[in-house]
């Protein structure tokens, strides 16, 4: 049943965030066969941890917001199979963190809520979607320099947030556009939104991150997440490789779409949009 | 050259912006390297070293620059209430038609 990681921990021994990653990174050796890697020793000496991190699947431990451990990851080109971020896990456990660099009371507690989380097997849902999207588009392209930005020219939808919708029926798929992947490069984690959970159009539909940044999708639509793209788990790459298609996000059943049209553009508009910001801002 | 509308709606009437603690805010100025709009400005000189310059130039409900904040010092306006005014904006526009 127990889990088996490699452990890469924030090592922001300064803060309480990075003492709270370091509590947890040990914790979880004790209470899994997991082993950590000091991400200080494995950026200067890394054959001392290549064997780990080729046997067992990765976990990245993050602080805070500057998100040092996946960066170091990214720089690693390491697959990334679980990902947590210490300061949103006490943000969503409604648990402050103290600047106190010895561990409390609460930060204890937060240390073993994620541990259960990490080690309780996580129940499989299978979601069997029952609407068919169509998987072949034709693109118009814009190119610059040696990036050429594709988008397709019929049935999607966008916000300016760089986010699509294709609806069929009552249903719809979300995703994010070729200029988003162009933008972060090699996408290496994806944060799913809840399945069966409510989502207000412009909400949080999920997370993608790259070595750069973390992008949070803005969903186009408001409704019922009714299914996510269960392949960009293993394989986050397929966002950069067909952002309209393989890389889908997630399925949702539409709740007010007459309303939410109204600040969606087509086609048209958005390529003007792509246009206008590959010029001004894509270097 | 900066957007000027967002949804038809003149840019300048969508309060849409980070809003920095600076009670939290470290200086790290990881979200002026991230945000390639302009939006911050840093002042070397001043108290406040890094000041919100532009808040019409930040796209409308974009928050990446939060997720750059290693201390969450940075927050933006509520969504639905933006969204309920620019739709407000938008019928207006249509009644002076």
């Amino acid at each position: 049943m127990s889990k088996s990681y490699a452990i890469l921990p924030c090592n922001g021994l300064d803060k309480c965030a990075g003492c709270i990653a370091k509590e947890l990174a040990i914790k979880l050796t004790e209470t899994t066969d997991s082993q950590i890697i000091c991400p200080v020793l494995y950026r200067t000496v890394d054959a001392r941890y290549n064997k780990i991190v080729e046997e067992k699947p990765l976990l990245v431990i993050d602080g805070c917001g500057t998100r040092c451990a996946s960066k170091i990851a990214s720089e690693k080109s390491l697959k990334v199979d679980q990902k947590i971020n210490i300061s949103d896990e006490a943000k969503s456990n409604s648990i402050t963190i103290e600047n106190n660099l010895r561990l409390g009371k609460d930060e204890l507690k937060l240390v073993d809520i994620i541990t259960d989380k990490l080690t309780k097997e996580k129940e499989k849902v299978k979601k069997v979607s029952s609407t068919v999207f169509p998987q072949i588009f034709e693109y118009e392209i814009y190119k610059k320099d040696k990036f050429t930005f594709k988008v397709p020219k019929e049935g999607f939808l966008f916000n300016e947030n760089d986010c699509w919708v294709y609806v069929v029926g009552n249903k719809a798929r979300i995703g994010v556009a070729d200029y988003v992947q162009h933008s972060l490069s090699d996408i290496i984690f994806f944060e799913p939104p809840e399945t069966g959970s409510k989502i207000d159009q412009f909400g949080e539909a999920g997370t993608i991150e790259s070595g750069k940044a973390v992008f949070e999708i803005v969903c186009p639509v408001s409704g019922t997440i009714t299914a996510v793209n269960e392949n960009l788990i293993e394989s986050p790459e397929l966002i950069n490789e067909d952002p309209y298609g393989k890389g889908w996000i997630a399925e949702i059943e539409l709740s007010d779409y007459e309303s939410d049209k109204e600040l969606l553009y087509y086609f048209d508009k958005y390529f003007e949009i792509l246009k206008r910001k590959v010029d001004e801002f894509h270097v | 050259m900066s957007e000027s509308t967002f949804m038809g709606v003149p840019r300048e009437k969508i309060d849409w912006s980070p809003r920095i603690d600076y009670d939290k805010c470290n200086y790290c100025m990881e979200c002026v390297k991230f945000c390639p709009h302009n939006v911050y400005e840093v002042r070397e000189n001043n108290d406040k070293k890094l000041i919100v310059k532009n808040p019409n130039n930040c796209v409308v409900f974009c928050r990446a620059c939060g997720k750059t904040c290693g201390v969450d010092a940075l927050t933006f306006p509520n969504k639905g209430k933006t969204i309920k005014r620019i739709k407000e904006i938008r019928k207006e526009m249509e009644g002076n038609e």
